[in-house]
């Protein structure tokens, strides 16, 4: 019995070691909301803001340019309806004499406010003009627009500035001492204890882009895959872009954002979209927007047209005025920007390429100064400078002379005239090469149509580069002009092209995770839209539609992975870039032994090295830091062995660093053997050496940690700019040997299109509209057995061509719907038969496709 | 886009609607629900008991379990009958949506109201079919049974993925995370919209709001 007690007081007492209810349940600590960053609703437009706040430099940087440009706005109004309304110009003109204090002597002075019409006059004079109060109320309300934007984004980038402040910790004082890819990094680290993105625990470089560029991936691809109606071809001006910022706007209003656009929000297509379905339907809606667009453009446009002119003759009279010749000055074209951008390259990385390319470039539109044109400069320049002469002579002798009437005019208007002049005749001592300036200037830009290289000194190259390059008046005179044009081309040329519009938005637009509905070009899959002449043959599936134009796909891979050497692509592209820097590291090690000629990197770096001008590639390229030993190094290596194995060592770690792949025991051996390189390679050494140890210096420290000092960032990215440069060039390089000399059944559609309209006749004859110099470069000898290879093969494939057309009719109107080329519209009626061998990609078109005629 | 979205569908008769959607909603919400927090000094709380329950269905051969929470039930009731009613009202072939959505709130500075940011939307779509005899809606009781037996499956797959879900919230901020407002239980904040038919365009509203916040947007 006292057994069965005990047992019982047992359960007693744990009964009163928890008893229900009580006080020790299971108690839990609340981690609570440490930060405010986490889960954030629209990550798209916050990363867009924290890329902006980084790129304005800073809170009160931007805020005092938004004050600013407020302050502008109702300047320029005021001073407009002022001068306008409140002036009598008929004392200005002194054609009426001061009436307030008539003196009997005539040397009055007349004062400015003597001008200036009374208060209540000017009042008058406004309330009585309905169009200037017109004027002015629609500027109020677009005032008021802007007042209450800027105020919300205040408040909406002072939450972004304590998200600097207070998560990244970068205080904003030194802000514009950071880069985006230090400030990207560190986004990337937050992200993993803020949570910032609720899909993934980590986010990548491509995510935080993909959400940056959403739209400007789609625009990029639909201008390579000339979807948008921005070139034409014109009776008279031939071939023409036009493409302004009014335009742009506007494409971007009916796309993207605008009341009814295609996208549901920052980050989704609309799912009707998404559904081949009923396209037909919504080609249809797309069709009357768009009408409806245009027609309040055409509604608008007188509006639009005043601030247009006013704000051009406000920004840009001083200027002119100040320096003539910057009219003469050319700039890259907004069409430019489009078509030489990467997908996934942000403005300053775009803006910092094209910069550096600016100086070989406005060279090169040098070379095609019409040599009738600077005959009659010359001399209209020595008429007018004549009497400019004279009448500075005769002002300089007695003043007096500026009092004649007009005097003071004429002297300007000669000055500007000379000045104008001046800038069409070439620098006497200036020596044209065209064919290394092309080289340099693709080392920035990139991209560049294939039949160009060879052929620098077609005036076809000149005009086609004269689009992307133009002139800053052109610039100017277009955007004065885009008002007029704009609705023009929305309701004429962009409505038709609605159903391939909706066919483009649902064929190229895929769903990721973490970011939404982005451009499937953006993915930068080499596997499904990687064009077979760009080195990814065998790699892409990608049928002709899904080909990325210009090698766009693989240059942009390479421009990422280069930009950002964190970032880990997918295997493919992996695959794909371990290959393209094997390549490149082993061409560099056979150009060391002996450069052989069809050494593709020896003469793309040639190219580089040969171009004498200090101005150009190399100061930008090789006037680094002085922390750039192993340049040096390369440079003496002839003179001192030891040194030059120093810096053969240096280059073997640089070149093996270059591709993590490969098997760097068989490169140290090669290196190892080395001997001193001979005399005629030593430019080459230091420019490897030189890329290598950009790539070294980047892949080391991309192996430490993100918070690296600010300098070494810096050092860091424009070291990425040469490898990207010479990786560009190399497969510029590559892709005109593989379509010269391997006619591949992949390639053809495109080279035929461009060797048939470019290179034939250029062959047979020697170049025009060039002023050549004795000093012409040896490198057009170099390219011309190439060219008459090309010529042989083009002539064989257009028989090619012909032979296959049996099944053409077939497919003919298939294709003849989708664009192809970047700049091969003009014969697309031949391709459309070339395109007939490709059958086996057929099943890869879009089903819908079949439809269409 | 910053939140993670689930579809589910199904397909009904008219009379299993109402059924058929609470056992869903009933399903997603019992394992988005704790018991009532109690907090104590120090910053650290207690959770209460929730208790639950198994609901036959009157209409298919499936039973469910919910929080035996009333005034749960009664929101739910509320929503899925209004759901239904315009579903019946409608007049177009009976396809209409109805989605669960959690969401926080954030609290924002003074200028704007406080955002409610969603994490997880539920969306289920309903396809209405109509039977002609007695014997097809014997199958239909049966096949509904199984096919929302296999949907909470689904849903409980989903939800053990280890995936975002709001911290636990001190106490000041209970309300941005967790509906308070019933006595017995405390789920997530969470949100019911319908729509009927797959009609294309938005309502006005939303559009004209996106459209102001459009202008307002850099």
């Amino acid at each position: 019995m006292a057994h069965f007690d005990t047992e019982y007081q047992r359960l007693e007492t744990s009964d009163n070691d928890s008893p229900p209810g009580g006080d020790d349940m299971l108690v839990h600590v609340p981690e609570g909301a440490k930060s405010q960053w986490h889960h954030i609703e629209n990550l798209d437009l916050f990363f867009q803001r924290v890329y902006n706040l980084h790129q304005k430099n800073g809170f009160t940087c931007m805020l005092l340019g938004e004050i600013f440009e407020l302050v502008q706005l109702v300047f320029v109004v005021a001073l407009t309806v002022f001068l306008a309304n409140c002036v009598d110009y008929d004392i200005l003109f002194a054609n009426k004499l001061v009436n307030h204090i008539q003196h009997e002597h005539e040397t009055i002075k007349v004062t400015l406010p003597d001008a200036f019409l009374p208060a209540d006059v000017c009042s008058a004079r406004i309330r009585d003009n309905v169009f200037v109060i017109f004027i002015m109320i629609i500027a109020g309300v677009f005032w008021l627009h802007r007042l209450v934007k800027f105020i919300y984004n205040i408040c909406c980038y002072w939450e972004i500035r304590s998200f600097y402040i207070n998560a990244l910790r970068i205080p904003m004082a030194d802000l514009p001492y950071f880069t985006w890819q230090e400030v990207q990094a560190r986004i990337i680290e937050i992200q993993k204890e803020h949570q910032m993105c609720i899909h993934k625990k980590e986010l990548s470089e491509l995510d935080i882009y993909h959400r940056i560029l959403r739209f400007k991936n789609y625009m990029v691809a639909m201008v390579n895959k000339s979807l948008l109606p921005i070139r034409y071809h014109h009776p008279l001006l031939g071939n023409a872009v036009f493409y302004t910022r009014g335009l742009k706007y506007n494409f971007e209003l009916i796309f993207f954002w605008g009341p009814g656009s295609l996208f549901e929000n920052e980050w989704s297509l609309k799912p009707e979209y998404k559904r081949g379905g009923n396209r037909l339907e919504l080609a249809g809606r797309l069709s009357t927007r768009i009408l409806w667009i245009g027609v309040a453009n055409l509604l608008l446009c007188p509006i639009i047209l005043i601030w247009q002119i006013l704000y051009a003759f406000f920004s840009y009279t001083e200027v002119i005025k100040r320096e003539p010749g910057s009219l003469g000055a050319r700039c890259w074209s907004l069409y430019g920007r489009c078509y030489l951008r990467h997908f996934n390259e942000l403005d300053h990385e775009l803006m910092s390429r094209l910069s550096k390319g600016y100086k070989a470039s406005s060279k090169y539109m040098n070379c095609f100064m019409s040599p009738l044109l600077t005959v009659v400069a010359k001399n209209v320049a020595f008429f007018a400078g004549s009497i400019l002469a004279v009448l500075i002579s005769l002002t300089i002798y007695d003043e007096d002379v500026l009092a004649v009437e007009h005097v003071l005019t004429t002297i300007t208007l000669l000055g500007v005239c000379v000045t104008i002049c001046r800038s069409f005749i070439p620098d006497k001592h200036m020596v044209f090469c065209p064919e290394q300036l092309l080289k340099v200037i693709l080392a920035h830009i990139h991209y560049m149509p294939d039949h160009w290289q060879g052929n620098a000194i077609a005036t076809e190259t000149g005009t086609k580069f004269s689009q992307l390059f133009q002139y800053k008046a052109v610039f100017i005179l277009e955007e004065l002009l885009s008002p007029v044009i704009t609705p023009f081309i929305l309701i004429f040329c962009l409505r038709h092209k609605a159903l391939e519009i909706i066919d483009f938005f649902r064929n190229f637009t895929v769903e990721v995770v973490g970011a939404g509905d982005t451009c499937s070009f953006a993915q930068m899959d080499v596997r499904q839209h990687g064009h077979p002449a760009w080195m990814s043959a065998g790699k892409t599936e990608a049928s002709i539609y899904q080909q990325a134009e210009d090698g766009k796909t693989e240059l942009s891979l390479m421009h990422f992975a280069i930009t950002n050497p964190r970032w880990q692509p997918p295997r493919e592209s992996t695959h794909f870039i371990s290959q393209l820097k094997g390549k490149v590291q082993r061409e560099a090690t056979s150009g060391q032994q002996g450069a052989l000629p069809e050494n593709h990197l020896f003469t793309s770096i040639q190219s580089i090295q040969s171009e004498s001008e200090p101005h150009s590639l190399i100061a930008n390229l090789l006037v680094g830091p002085p922390s750039m030993g192993s340049f040096q190094f390369g440079r003496e290596g002839h003179a001192a062995p030891q040194i030059s194995s120093a810096g053969g060592s240096d280059v073997a770690s640089a070149l093996r660093s270059l591709s993590p792949l490969s098997t760097s025991q068989d490169l140290r051996g090669s290196y190892t053997s080395t001997h001193p390189p001979r005399s005629d390679g030593t430019e080459l050494t230091g420019a490897r050496g030189m890329a290598g140890s950009g790539t070294d210096a980047r892949t080391a420290s991309s192996g430490s940690s993100a918070w690296e000092g600010q300098l070494s960032s810096m050092v860091l990215s424009e070291y990425a700019s040469t490898e990207m440069s010479i990786h560009a060039l190399y497969m510029h390089e590559l892709h005109k040997q593989h379509s010269q000399t391997e006619p591949a059944r992949h390639t053809w559609h495109r080279q035929e299109s461009d060797d048939s309209s470019e290179s034939v006749p250029e062959e047979s004859e020697v170049p025009h509209g060039l002023p050549r110099s004795a000093t012409f470069p040896s490198a057009s000898a170099r390219q011309h057995p190439y060219q008459e290879q090309a010529a042989l093969h083009s002539s064989g494939q257009r028989r090619h061509g012909g032979t296959t057309v049996s099944g053409g009719p077939r497919a003919a109107p298939r294709f003849s719907r989708l664009p192809m080329g970047g700049w091969a519209e003009e014969v697309q009626a031949v391709r459309h038969h070339e395109t007939v061998p490709e059958e086996g990609t057929e099943e890869e078109l879009p089903p819908q496709i079949h439809k269409l005629t | 886009m910053n939140c993670r979205s689930e579809v589910l569908e199904v397909s009904v008769e008219s009379r299993q609607v109402d059924e058929a959607m609470l056992a869903l909603l009933h399903t997603i919400l019992l394992h988005r629900s704790t018991g009532k927090f109690h907090y104590k000094k120090e910053g650290t709380y207690s959770i209460g008991t929730v208790g639950s329950q198994d609901i036959d269905c009157d209409y298919i051969d499936f039973a469910f379990v919910r929080v035996s929470s009333e005034e749960l039930d009664r929101a739910m009731r509320k929503s899925v009958g209004e759901f239904k009613d315009a579903l019946c009202n409608s007049g177009s072939d009976g396809v209409g949506q109805i989605s669960l959505e959690f969401y926080q709130k954030k609290k924002s500075r003074w200028p704007f109201s406080d955002e409610c940011i969603p994490w997880e939307v539920w969306s289920i779509k309903v396809n209405v079919v109509s039977l002609a005899n007695e014997q097809e809606r014997q199958i239909c009781r049966e096949k509904v049974g199984e096919k929302l037996g296999e949907k909470v499956i689904n849903i409980v797959e989903v939800i053990n993925r280890h995936e975002y879900l709001p911290k636990m919230p001190t106490q000041s901020e209970v309300d941005n995370v967790f509906d308070t407002s019933l006595k017995d239980v405390q789920p997530y904040l969470y949100k019911i919209t319908y729509q009927i038919t797959d009609s294309l365009g938005t309502s006005v509203s939303t559009t004209m709001r996106r459209l102001i916040k459009d202008t307002l947007a850099l």
